[in-house]
């Protein structure tokens, strides 16, 4: 069975920013905000963390080492040849470490994203409101089947009281199927 | 925000004193080695030339870039444009002490040199006397001149000050191109006469840059420490030491562009330079430089426990400022004394010149309030939110 997300849809971020706090007060799990543009305090409203800058700088000493061994062993072990009267381990390393390093750190920053985010070329991305790529922000929660109808209609509620133009519930897509996009019209 | 900086009598004291330790270790310095003497002037003023430099290019760039967070601590950079009628002052006995310093100002030596006598249009002395005169003269002015906007915008407030302090901030850059390189080669790659690197002056200029930021920093959490600046939040800090970060890469970056391009080709005249900086005695405080301006800053300034730690952060920018000095000594000393002196005088002098500069700092501080007040950005830096 497909999924559900309950959407509140708000034209204004300083009035998103309310009912992230306003629902977060009612014990609302808040699954994602969506938004054309990055608004300030989101990240830390929503209590995301990232371990992502952990990561790089964890690739970056692999890159340096990786660089640094293949170095080592084609200019030292394998072919030793001197050239300028130039120590074999040297100093010139330095700027093709710094590069590689700042190349793989990169490289595999991007790869763990994609892979965390299950990205890949060609994906069919579903948008849960093809207007959230344009001027309007969301909020989604994840309508859980064991939530009952009342609750459901708090959610709703909270949604509406802090100001949202519309609350839709939108069916996610997990197969090939074309996305289609339910619009149910808020009664206010 | 009307907060206006008091300066604590204690301070006044503890600068007054370091002044004195100074003075004396001038003093000591002249009379028993004159040579070390000359040299230790020269090496402080460079010092804080330097962060004068840097910090009022800070200044500038900020005006120039429009940015809205560093709003409320621009006084700091400000006031350090008042280093400069100071240094003018303090580079004057320099002048005297040219034959001390300076292998190309003997006329003897010149006359059986063909390289010195090839550059002699430009080193000579008067010519030397006429550029430092004209540095200055475009510092001062300049810097004034943006001091006085700034506080103008103070009293009669406007969209006017800002714009206006933008397009003289472009105008300072660009002289300051032309001065800050002039002055770098004047006054200490001049000391190796036979030697020059052409990237010489960017990497001065980016270790006052560099240094000049760590200077405001330190003194953003020193105030703060004592209740000023109350809007001081953790993104503030992220961005200053952000800041920081980058220039220390920048300075590396420099460093080992000049550093690589002399060994990689290893040409006996540019050699020269580096032969007795990392094969003698100064072999130490040639990987300390190194290590205290890059290797310790880019390390720690990545962890996120010193990063939001102001303790922490003044124990850093403290070790940075004395990573300058290494800087600015291995510059001056190896040229000029050829032997590695660290005593009284040394230390001595550069307690002196910081007790100094110190007070002047808070002493344009407290002349004006520590805060603009019309400036049209100060709300987005009061309340700076970033990422």
């Amino acid at each position: 069975m497909a999924k559900t997300n309950i959407i509140g849809v708000y034209d204004d971020e300083d009035v998103l920013m309310k009912a992230i706090h306003f629902m977060q007060k009612k014990n609302i799990q808040i699954k994602d905000v969506l938004s054309p543009i990055p608004i300030h305090g989101v990240f830390e409203a929503l209590k995301l963390t990232t371990r992502l800058p952990l990561a790089t700088f964890f690739y970056g000493v692999l890159g340096t080492s990786l660089t640094f061994a293949f170095l080592y062993w084609a200019s030292v072990v394998n072919y030793p040849l001197k050239f300028g009267g130039k120590p074999l381990n040297t100093l010139s390393f330095i700027i093709i470490l710094f590069v590689a390093t700042i190349f793989i750190g990169t490289f595999l920053t991007f790869m763990t994203f994609f892979i965390r985010q299950k990205l890949y070329p060609g994906k069919e991305v579903q948008i849960l409101d093809p207007r959230s790529t344009d001027d309007k922000m969301l909020i989604v929660v994840d309508k859980d089947e064991k939530l009952s109808a009342a609750e459901i209609n708090d959610i709703k509620s909270a949604m509406r009281e802090s100001g949202a133009s519309e609350v839709n519930e939108v069916e996610e897509i997990t197969t090939k199927k074309k996305f289609v996009w339910k619009h149910e019209k808020d009664i206010h | 925000m009307d907060q206006k900086l008091v300066i604590s009598p204690k301070f006044k004291i503890a600068a007054f004193v370091m002044m004195g330790i100074g003075l004396i270790a001038f003093i000591y310095a002249f009379i028993s080695h004159p040579g070390r003497g000359w040299a230790n002037l020269l090496i402080n003023n460079y010092y804080f030339i330097a962060l004068a430099i840097g910090g009022t290019f800070y200044y500038a760039m900020q005006n120039i870039t429009q940015a809205g967070w560093s709003v409320g601590f621009n006084r700091i950079p400000l006031a350090m444009a008042n280093f400069f009628p100071v240094l003018f002052i303090l580079m004057i006995p320099v002048m005297f002490g040219l034959h001390s310093l300076y292998h190309w100002s003997h006329p003897e030596a010149v006359a059986h040199d063909a390289l010195l006598q090839h550059k002699a249009p430009f080193l000579n002395a008067p010519f030397f006397i006429i550029r430092f005169v004209i540095y200055f003269a475009v510092w001062i002015g300049l810097t004034q001149l943006l001091r006085k906007l700034s506080f103008k915008e103070d009293v009669e407030g406007g969209i006017r000050f800002f714009e206006k302090s933008e397009f003289l901030s472009k105008v300072y850059i660009f002289a300051l191109a032309l001065t800050a390189s002039g002055a770098a080669f004047d006054w200490i790659m001049s000391i190796d006469a036979h030697w020059f690197s052409t990237i010489f002056a960017l990497r001065n200029f980016v270790m006052g840059f560099y240094h000049a930021l760590v200077i405001i920093f330190l003194v953003v959490l020193l105030l703060n420490k004592q209740g000023y600046f109350p809007f001081l939040n953790e993104d503030h800090m992220r961005d200053f030491t952000k800041y920081i970060f980058v220039l220390c890469i920048i300075w590396a970056y420099m460093w080992f562009a000049q550093y690589i391009l002399i060994w990689y080709a290893n040409l006996p005249e540019e050699a020269i330079y580096y032969m007795p900086r990392t094969k003698g005695e100064f072999t130490p405080l040639f990987y300390t430089e190194l290590i205290v301006n890059w290797l310790v800053p880019f390390f720690l300034l990545l962890i996120g426990k010193i990063l939001r730690s102001k303790n922490m952060l003044i124990v850093l920018m403290i070790i940075l400022m004395l990573g300058q000095y290494v800087d600015v000594y291995m510059q001056v000393t190896v040229g000029t004394l050829h032997k590695l002196n660290i005593g009284f005088i040394e230390i001595g002098s550069f307690i002196g010149f910081i007790g100094l500069f110190a007070f002047v700092l808070m002493w344009s501080l407290s002349k004006k309030p520590l805060v603009s007040k019309n400036h049209p950005l100060l709300e987005e830096s009061t309340h700076h939110h970033g990422h």
